[in-house]
């Protein structure tokens, strides 16, 4: 195998590694929207200014916010090792998640 | 003291005393929490929302809980010891929460009881333990519970030990040492002795610019240390070891002049080997050290209850099943937080809160007779290197072959960030403390 091959190939290996299998079995949307409540409310309703509430937010608002956080073109502190941690179709089912609840009146 | 045998006895021998009916709530049934902390308070909570026919019963020693997280700020007077008082309240009156303001003294796994001190016998149908952590005084010679309440504080569980350690900080002598003995791993905040370090220097640089830290640590590494120690040499002059120095971000170069803070590790003769508590003196290889105010973070096990219940392994920590937490020793019976074996996951609040959710899952799964769902975990440590100089580690985790794993990948603040996001993340470890305070308890 060519070097240029070989190291294209250690690439994705190396790519695969570092994203979940998407063939594993799924955390429901509310198992997973639970990990991010630490700092964004329970159930993503919050009422302070620092982080963003979730709760409420558009299904599409979500996801691009995930996708420009994992891609950098979003910049952040932590969110990109956050949105590294999901699947697409993982950042989907806590989008409509949180999408379908009801936001805090202090939001 | 009860031993193990006593203990499992004091919780057969109520048999026939009243039990507290487990019955009026049977089809939802009785959860029963030991531990208001972190781990217990969440899961009350959770447990709550994802089924609000469960009835949840909370047995905590202390009507307030004192929060440790964020509890170094009281050292340097940021917060006072008022600051990290919890109150229940909220999970009482807005989630209906019960609570038992009493010690777990007694265990019958057969009849599925625990009894208190006050001599409460309370049947479960799932019991949920979050005892946290018990501090091994013992473990390094010349120290003892006594002497930490009295000369050489450790203030790793806080109250009156954090109280003291802030007194002696206060009245050191100008140009004094103030020690940290760090604890070898696994512990409770693997960040916090250093985030302690740096707070205390720079409370030092304003109120006793000759005083000095001095960290003795039994370790070589720990989490965050790269960006924890930049901190640190931008912060105050740090001189950081040439084994971390390749990796720092160009431009960084050691003054070589003597630092307020210094971090002698296990290689360099750092490990503690004893103290004598009359003079505050710490043994180790490279020699006797003697300290003006000595801070003494022990070695850590799961808190006693989890021994006393024969819940640990010889680790002294306790095995459960990962995916839900559940006892390996006992059915119905789930640890979380501190005192869990958890694998990647640090001992940490953050951690605590997250596993007493995929616990509250798991255990309402259960109880409608399905199987608990695929899990997940995420741990957030936000620390401080100053006031207004943040870092972190954050990780996701997963079940893989039974154990939990960290998904590979970057996970702290990179050692070329800006100040900006610097002064970012300091924000938002501030503004943690609030939310991450109510998603446990409010
Ligand atoms: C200085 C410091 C800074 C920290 N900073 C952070 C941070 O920034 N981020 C983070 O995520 N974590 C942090 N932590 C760690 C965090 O506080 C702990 O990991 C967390 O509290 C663990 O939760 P737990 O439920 O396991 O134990 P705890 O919160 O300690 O709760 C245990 C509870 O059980 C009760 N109990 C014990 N035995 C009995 C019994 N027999 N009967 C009745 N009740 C009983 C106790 O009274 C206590 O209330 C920090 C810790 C310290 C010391």
């Amino acid at each position: 195998m060519g070097t240029l091959m070989k190291s294209l190939v250690f690439a994705c290996a190396a790519l695969a590694a570092t994203l979940p299998s998407a063939h594993a079995a799924e955390p429901s949307g509310e198992a997973m929207a639970a990990t991010c409540a630490g700092c964004h409310g329970t159930q993503g309703r919050l009422g302070t200014v620092e982080f963003v509430p979730l709760a409420g937010l558009s299904e599409d608002e979500f996801v691009r916010a995930m996708r420009d956080f994992k891609s950098g073109k979003r910049p952040s502190t932590l969110m990109s090792v956050v949105a590294n941690g999901f699947t697409e179709s993982e950042i989907r089912s806590m989008a409509r998640y949180f999408a379908g609840v009801k936001p805090s009146p202090a939001q | 003291m009860l031993n193990r045998r006593d203990f499992l006895k004091a919780g057969a021998g109520i048999a026939l005393a009243a039990a507290l009916p487990a019955r009026a709530a049977a089809a939802a049934g009785h959860i029963v929490i030991i531990g208001g902390g972190v781990g217990g308070a969440t899961a009350a909570k959770y447990l709550k929302l994802y089924n609000p026919a469960l009835r949840v019963t909370v047995i905590e020693t202390n009507r307030t809980y004192i929060r440790p997280y964020g509890s170094s700020e009281v050292l340097t007077g940021h917060v006072g010891m008022n600051d990290l008082n919890v109150s229940y309240d909220t999970l009482k009156s807005k989630y209906g929460v019960g609570f038992v303001f009493d010690t777990v003294v007694g265990f019958d796994p057969a009849k599925k009881q625990v009894r208190t001190a006050g001599r409460q016998t309370i049947a479960y149908d799932k019991l949920v333990v979050s005892p946290g952590i018990s501090l091994q005084y013992q473990a390094i010679p010349g120290y003892s519970a006594a002497v930490a309440e009295t000369r050489a504080p450790s203030g790793w569980i806080p109250g009156s030990q954090t109280a003291l350690l802030t007194k002696q900080l206060q009245a050191m002598r100008p140009g004094g040492t103030f020690v940290i003995v760090a604890p070898p791993n696994p512990y409770r905040c693997p960040p916090g002795p250093y985030e302690r370090a740096a707070l205390v220097t720079e409370w030092m640089r304003k109120h006793n610019p000759s005083g000095k830290v001095l960290i003795l640590d039994p370790k070589d590494s720990f989490v965050t240390d790269a960006t924890m120690q930049l901190g640190w040499h931008r912060l105050y002059g740090y001189n950081i070891p040439n084994d971390y120095l390749s990796d720092m971000p160009a431009g960084v170069k050691n003054s070589g002049k003597p630092s307020p803070i210094e971090w002698v590790r296990a290689m360099d003769g750092g490990a503690p080997q004893s103290l004598d508590a009359r003079t505050l003196t710490v043994m180790t290889k490279q020699g006797a050290v003697k300290a003006d105010v000595l801070n003494v973070i022990p070695p850590m096990k799961a808190g006693k209850l989890a021994f006393d219940m024969g819940l640990t392994d010889a680790s002294g920590f306790c095995p459960v099943d990962r995916r839900s937490f559940e006892s390996s020793v006992h059915r119905d019976v789930f640890v979380i937080g501190d005192a869990s074996i958890a694998d990647a996951m640090p001992k940490s609040g953050f951690s605590a809160n997250n596993q007493a959710k995929v616990t509250a899952r798991a255990i309402v799964a259960q109880m409608a007779g399905r199987a608990p769902g695929e899990p997940v975990w995420e741990n957030t440590c936000y620390a401080l290197a100053g006031s207004d100089y943040g870092l972190y580690v954050a990780d996701v985790f997963r079940l893989k072959d039974g154990k939990i794993t960290r998904l590979p990948g970057e996970r702290y603040l990179p050692l070329d960030a800006s100040m900006a996001k610097i002064r970012l993340a300091a924000a938002y470890q501030q503004a943690w403390l609030k939310t991450f305070t109510e998603d446990c308890f409010a």
